[in-house]
């Protein structure tokens, strides 16, 4: 194992920006091009590799292909996470913009991930004396 | 793969001895080009062999504030290590195993991590 004040080598120079998953990318709110928010990052979708299954040596690196999210307070709180077909996916070449937050480059309104406010939004609050239109 | 499933993954070598459990996952903005963006690229995991998650990343980079935080997780995060993805021999439902002779590269995000990681390293 590692000795105690050995520095490790840097790891060889990178032509791109580096993203740490839980640091850049997991939990971080995503906006839509409008900066109106979409949902949060709840989890990565990755091209690779096939699980239990030898990596041959020079294997292509597999990528992000999409931002997932879904109904996961449930399984944050007593564990395992929902079902791959349950989570929503965002497919990374809508993502404009990586920083605080992830930004899209495409409106967010049709999105499967906003349903649940549009729902709220049609179901709920346009039935409210007032709420279907803006406050004056 | 929904990279979920890999974080905590223990990790071992060619040998079968345990390193510690996968605590990140570090992509690299390169791969195909798209309108927007160019795809992330899986550059490597990130090692930790005490702590199954790092997600505040105190470990990675210089930030020093507040300073008891910073020095309670970079003690907790203490050895952790990048491994290429070029090293790694497979990738499974409950474990993860790398080539023989695999490279321990530090995490570190920037040279002021680089030079602070190093000295508060703690031995295994």
């Amino acid at each position: 194992m590692t000795s105690a004040n050995q520095q490790l080598p840097i790891a060889p120079p990178v032509a791109g920006r580096i993203l740490d998953a839980q640091v850049h990318l997991m939990d971080r709110q995503v906006l839509d091009h409008d900066g109106v928010p979409v949902t949060t990052v709840d989890d990565l979708e990755v091209s690779g590799p096939d699980l239990d299954a030898e990596i041959p040596p020079g294997t292509t690196a597999p990528v992000i292909t999409a931002l997932l999210t879904g109904a996961v307070l449930g399984t944050r709180i007593f564990g395992g996470r929902p079902p791959s077909s349950r989570l929503i996916r965002l497919p990374w070449k809508d993502v404009a913009e990586v920083g605080v937050v992830l930004r899209l480059g495409i409106k967010g309104e049709p999105l499967d991930a906003s349903w649940v406010e549009r729902w709220v939004r049609d179901k709920i609050i346009a039935r409210i004396p007032g709420g279907r239109h803006d406050p004056r | 793969m929904i990279l979920g499933d890999l974080l905590g993954t223990p990790v071992f070598d060619a040998d079968g001895g345990r390193l510690g459990r996968v605590a990140d996952a570090r992509f690299v903005l390169d791969g195909t080009p798209h309108q927007l963006m160019a795809e992330p690229r899986l550059l490597g995991l990130v090692v930790g062999p005490h702590s199954a998650s790092s997600f505040m990343g105190y470990e990675r980079n210089g930030l020093t504030r507040p300073r008891t935080i910073a020095r309670i997780l970079r003690w907790r995060h203490r050895g952790s290590f990048l491994v290429l993805w070029e090293d790694i021999a497979l990738i499974g439902e409950r474990s993860v195993r790398l080539r023989p002779g695999f490279t321990r590269y530090s995490t570190a995000l920037d040279d002021r991590a680089q030079t602070r990681s190093a000295p508060e390293q703690g031995s295994d």
